[in-house]
């Protein structure tokens, strides 16, 4: 959880952006960005799922409460999921809650979605470096902070 | 405006009928302007059935409260239907319920209700707060003519109307067994008060709009009871593994509930307003619900509650999908 308050903190600011990326395509992909040795940004915490249809809107909300600065969604490209349709259905899912995001005060921009192939190791890197880049511009997520620990 | 008596005839006729297990309808309250539902399980109970502009609650919620209990040995499944009776706004919570499958169009019998607008009980117990009765209510040409005490009182419609009202997109009942009195014609919708003005803020005052009102929470969940369409048996607020909302009312978890809600009710809300009624803070909750219908409708051109063989929203897809927000 990063507190920063100060200027030269906001400076420093490190996001904290956790991805949910399906078993098959993205995170294999980040998988080859690794082997590929590319470098790309160390913010982004991975979660795997089996299908981006698995990521429950709940699951979002959760993470930016509990100290997640942003939140990015990797599925396959449309017509390759393994499971035929599941990151479809997710792209309908996240279209609506990121306008209710947006329309309750929450920055939008915090969700992002991806479509990342197994092959894509180089987009991987490029996708998780715009994100950064956008998510230390936007600043840290301190407003709907879960404050009891238990 | 309804013929008093053509409702009570006709929820005799339907009870009466040896396959109606019992009518679900309305009733005058107790107090002041209050409506209370009310169960005909037999011809002398239809006598007290109304019909008028405070007939606000949504009724589709009831036939879903029905217990199943387990059957003792060699007794038969009580098969009966239930009759209800349900203005425009009911029977899209109805449709929405059929289309996922929570109760059989067969096991209703619908009496429809064509329905001018309903009158916002906040509204007209601030206008009138001391008191206790009234004898008639009725609504002629732009006005709601109230009798109190013998003196009639003339008021403008657009001031009571319930904030919802203004834009129903089925006045008429979109599915009914029995229709009661003439169809109306539908009004020009507007879009629901506030929306456009919250949209032109940027991300910061919305925020700062929202907080103060999501602060406000109790978490009483009376928004959730009084919903038709949250009928879950058992609802995610309410599980403890994985515990998605903690206890604790503060403006995290309220937010987190808030927001929980209205996706929940995402092409599936009905727009009748009861959240927004029962809600003891006054949580403008009817705007979360109009912000998503209207995504809804721009986005993938579907309205709820509108045809009962159509798929959910989010159980299908289209490959032609907007996806400008992927990257």
């Amino acid at each position: 959880m990063t507190a920063t308050e100060t200027n030269s903190e906001m400076e420093e600011f490190e996001p904290n952006i956790i991805g949910f990326l399906c078993n098959w395509c993205s995170y294999a992909g980040a998988d080859l960005a690794g082997t590929s040795r590319i470098q790309y940004p160390p913010n982004i915490k991975i979660i795997k799922v089996m299908c981006s249809g698995r990521v429950n809107p709940m699951y979002v909300v959760n993470a930016l409460q509990q100290g997640a600065d942003g939140v990015l969604i990797g599925g396959c490209h449309p017509g390759d999921c393994h499971y035929q349709h599941g990151n479809l259905l997710a792209r309908r899912r996240m279209a609506i809650l990121k306008n209710l995001l947006e329309f309750i005060g929450i920055d939008s921009r915090r969700v992002r979605m991806t479509w990342v192939s197994a092959a894509e190791g180089r987009k991987f890197a490029e996708v998780i470096k715009e994100v950064t880049e956008e998510i230390k511009k936007i600043g840290p997520m301190k407003d709907i902070q879960r404050v009891n620990e238990w | 405006m309804v013929d008093q008596q053509l409702l009570i005839d006709e929820v005799k006729k339907v009870v009466s009928r040896d396959d109606v297990k019992y009518v679900i309808g309305y009733k005058k309250g107790t107090t002041g302007f209050t409506i209370s539902p009310a169960f005909a399980y037999s011809t002398e109970y239809a006598d007290k059935f109304i019909f008028n502009p405070l007939c606000k609650k949504n009724l589709a919620a009831y036939p879903l409260l029905e217990d199943k209990l387990p059957l003792k040995r060699e007794e038969k499944e009580d098969k009966r239907k239930i009759g209800i009776v349900a203005k425009g706004c009911d029977t899209r919570a109805l449709v929405q319920i059929i289309q996922e499958k929570g109760l059989n169009r067969e096991d209703l019998v619908i009496i429809g209700i064509p329905c001018s607008g309903v009158i916002d009980y906040k509204k007209i117990t601030a206008m009138f707060p001391n008191e206790t009765a009234y004898s008639t209510i009725e609504e002629e040409q732009g006005f709601y003519k109230i009798t109190i005490n013998g003196k009639v009182h003339e008021i403008a419609k657009e001031e009571l109307l319930a904030d919802h009202c203004t834009s129903c997109i089925a006045p008429n009942p979109v599915i009914y067994d029995v229709l009661i009195g003439e169809e109306v014609e539908p009004w020009d919708l507007e879009e629901h008060k506030n929306l456009d003005v919250l949209e032109e803020k940027d991300v910061g005052e919305r925020w700062e709009y929202w907080k103060e009102h999501f602060d406000r929470c109790i978490r009483c969940y009376a928004c959730r009871e009084a919903c038709p369409l949250c009928y879950c048996k058992e609802c995610m607020a309410d599980l403890l593994n994985p515990q998605w909302i903690r206890r604790s009312v503060n403006l995290s978890e309220n937010t987190a509930w808030n927001i929980m809600r209205a996706y929940h009710l995402a092409g599936r809300c009905v727009g009748c307003g009861e959240c927004e009624s029962v809600c003891p803070v006054n949580i403008p909750l009817m705007e979360l619900n109009k912000e998503i219908e209207k995504d809804v409708k721009n986005i993938f051109e579907y309205s709820a509650g509108m045809d009962s063989e159509e798929k959910p929203l989010f159980g299908t897809f289209r490959p032609d999908d907007p996806e400008e927000f992927i990257m």
